[in-house]
């Protein structure tokens, strides 16, 4: 359960502030799947951003799963991303210089998890985005649809609450995209809450649920206040 | 125990090795400097601050040359010594003819036995007065110091003498069982002398000789014109003292010259001149070695701080605390640095090994070894600690923003 009330972000720099968020309110229940859109420049990410806990609000509050996040410290801060949330980026952000398994190790070497547990959880992820078989490869010798996958099964391994996904298919060809929005479509299925951005609008709504975004507002103020009851869907 | 991705951080090494492999052989070269120089250093303070045996922070010489021959030269050293002795704050003065530790002097040998084939036992000489025990500040171990009725004006060093003092470890090395005291013992040309006392320790006059501590004490004055003089001073008066020598000599005979008027401390020092430069030179060689390492440290990290900065936002957006973020960099650092430290030292001991053999030189305490790899390990730390933070303080939000990764 996310809740977002009256969030509003505010870029200053020494010539303007740009409001990226104003008035913004969301609800996100247990298990959807809310896909939010809007064009470029719109505050999606720093919608995703607010909601990953990668930024903080200028104003407004925010509860994740009923706790008020906004004045924890750095470090319980980075405990929620490590423990709670799961994320996939529009570049994938694997670690050049590491294999599929020691980026998949690394958030849940810093969660303290004994070896053996890292590994079964490691061999799972990579089961589910079926991946099993490029365990050592480097993500330069994957396809950018693999490295996604690969970005999937790092988030997944943590077992996180919810997945943020920004632009996860921003970066692929319209195969590999719909491989990886049927990855997230199992896994919404198995229970994880989804929030993607995206600026394609023909994965508007895909979940279920779709959040419109114009230059930093809800457009559509019903999606605010509906708490779909969906979530799970093809 | 904190997980150290050291497995990880190794492999990424083994992936871009140069960097860290510049740092290691820098910290290996660092290392063997250091290691060796400290060493060196030590060595030298070691020898500069050997116990002289005599108290020279509180004494003052000088050096008198009369412009006439005297009429009677015992008399004018006893008149000499007695007004310099009145001097406040002097405890007391005798002449010698050289001094300790100046490089220079002369030598003679003494036998245990009239025997010709009795072994040579080589040590510096010293001829003082009956003073002499309390103006160098000695410490006399057994037997008695020179009676004034002993002290004579020879036409030579060479003249025959009735009794001598040696050191300890000269009368060791005579008598290696003991019962030096009273022993007769034989001069160079093997006349008879009586041992009335031995002198717990006295460096002697160079400072390299092997027999440094083998001292002989002849109960004499200096011959002709010239005179030097030992003037023992109450702790804190050496200034004044100093300042009250040549009119005090002066006014017991103004025919003459006095010259190298100075504390006994000064003569030591320029002895060891050389000592203390080497000292010095490799002192400031090691620290700006480790400034130059810790620099080239700095720099690398900054440099892969940059380079990594949307791999560290990312690091932190999936849950990376700031406190991993600079434990990896200083993990990084630390093995780089143990692993140039590793080769530092297995160089440092052979480079050593081979010129130990080659000139002879002492060889190096292996302890210094792991003492340079502390000191690198703390520069490595030091210089790794400020871009660390740095990167910890990068925004998790990069990893959705934009920047190489
Ligand atoms: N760090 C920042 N500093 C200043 N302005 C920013 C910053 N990040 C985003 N913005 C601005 O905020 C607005 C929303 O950006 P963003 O959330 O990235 O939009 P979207 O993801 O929908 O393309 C844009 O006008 C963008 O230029
Ligand atoms: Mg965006």
């Amino acid at each position: 359960m996310l809740e977002m009330k009256n969030i509003a972000k505010i870029y200053r720099t020494e010539a303007i502030a740009t409001h990226a968020l104003r008035d913004f309110d969301l609800s996100v229940a247990d298990g959807e799947f809310v896909t939010v859109t809007g064009p470029s420049g719109s505050g999606k990410t720093t919608f995703l951003n607010i909601a990953g806990l990668l930024e903080d609000p200028t104003d407004g509050t925010y509860k994740l799963d009923g706790e008020e996040v906004g004045q924890l410290n750095d470090r319980a801060k980075s405990r929620i991303r490590n423990e709670k949330i799961g994320f996939i980026f529009q570049s994938f952000n694997l670690i050049p210089d590491l294999d599929v398994t020691d980026n998949i190790d690394v958030p849940l070497r810093y969660r303290g998890l004994p070896g053996a547990e890292r590994s079964k959880r490691i061999r799972d992820a990579l089961e589910i985005v079926g991946l099993a078989s490029r365990q050592h490869h480097l993500p330069s010798q994957l396809s950018g649809g693999q490295q996604q996958r690969v970005a999937i099964a790092r988030a997944l391994a943590g077992r996180p609450r919810f997945l943020l996904a920004d632009e996860p298919t921003g970066n692929l060809d319209s195969e590999m995209a719909s491989q990886v929005i049927a990855l997230l479509d199992d896994i919404n299925a198995q229970g994880t809450t989804i929030i993607m951005v995206t600026h394609d609008m023909s994965l508007a709504g895909h979940g279920g649920r779709e959040v419109r975004l114009l230059d930093g507002r809800l457009a559509s103020p019903d999606d605010a206040e509906t708490l779909a009851a969906t979530g799970t869907g093809v | 125990m904190p997980d150290l991705e050291i497995r990880p951080i190794l492999g990424t090494m083994r992936r871009n090795p140069v960097g860290a492999i510049l740092i290691a052989l820098q910290v290996a070269f660092t290392l063997g400097v250091v290691a060796n120089s400290l060493f060196i250093i030590n060595d030298r303070i070691g020898l500069i601050n050997r116990p002289t045996g005599f108290d020279i922070d509180n004494i003052v010489t000088v050096q008198s040359t009369l412009l006439d021959d005297p009429a009677d030269k015992l008399q004018q050293v006893r008149t000499d010594i007695e007004a310099l002795e009145a001097i406040p704050g002097v405890i007391a003065a005798t002449s010698v003819t050289q001094l300790p530790l100046s490089n220079s002097g002369s030598g003679t040998e003494l036998f245990a036995s009239a025997d010709p084939n009795a072994p040579e036992v080589n040590g510096a000489r010293f001829t003082m007065t009956e003073t002499g025990l309390d103006a160098m500040g000695l410490t006399l171990a057994e037997g008695r110091w020179f009676r004034e009725d002993e002290i004579k004006l020879p036409s030579t060093y060479g003249d025959p003498i009735n009794v001598v003092i040696v050191t300890r470890v000269m009368a060791d090395a005579l008598f290696p069982d003991g019962n030096a005291l009273g022993a007769t013992v034989y001069d160079h040309l093997r006349r008879p002398v009586t041992l009335i006392g031995i002198v717990e320790h006295m460096q002697g006059s160079w400072i390299s000789w092997q027999h440094l501590d083998n001292n002989i004490f002849t109960p004499q004055v200096p011959m002709q014109r010239f005179a030097r003089y030992v003037i023992r001073t109450e702790p804190g008066s050496l200034d004044q003292v100093m300042s009250q020598v040549e009119p005090t000599l002066a006014a017991t005979e103004p025919r003459r010259i006095v010259q190298r008027l100075r504390p006994y401390s000064e003569i030591r020092d320029r002895t060891y001149t050389e000592h203390r430069a080497m000292a010095i030179m490799l002192g400031v060689v090691s620290v700006l070695l480790i400034i130059v390492t810790a620099v080239g440290i700095v720099g690398l990290v900054s440099f892969v701080v940059r380079q990594r900065t949307r791999q560290i936002g990312t690091r932190r957006a999936i849950g990376a605390q700031r406190l991993h973020i600079v434990r990896y960099f200083l993990v990084e650092n630390w093995l780089m640095t143990t692993g140039g430290a590793i080769v530092g030292m297995a160089l440092a001991f052979g480079v050593n090994y081979w010129l130990a053999n080659l000139f002879s030189l002492p060889r190096l305490d292996p302890w210094y070894l792991p003492a340079g790899l502390v000191i690198l390990w703390l520069v490595g730390l030091l210089s790794v600690f400020a871009p660390a933070r740095r990167a910890a303080r990068i925004s998790p939000a990069i990893a959705t923003r934009g920047a190489a990764l």
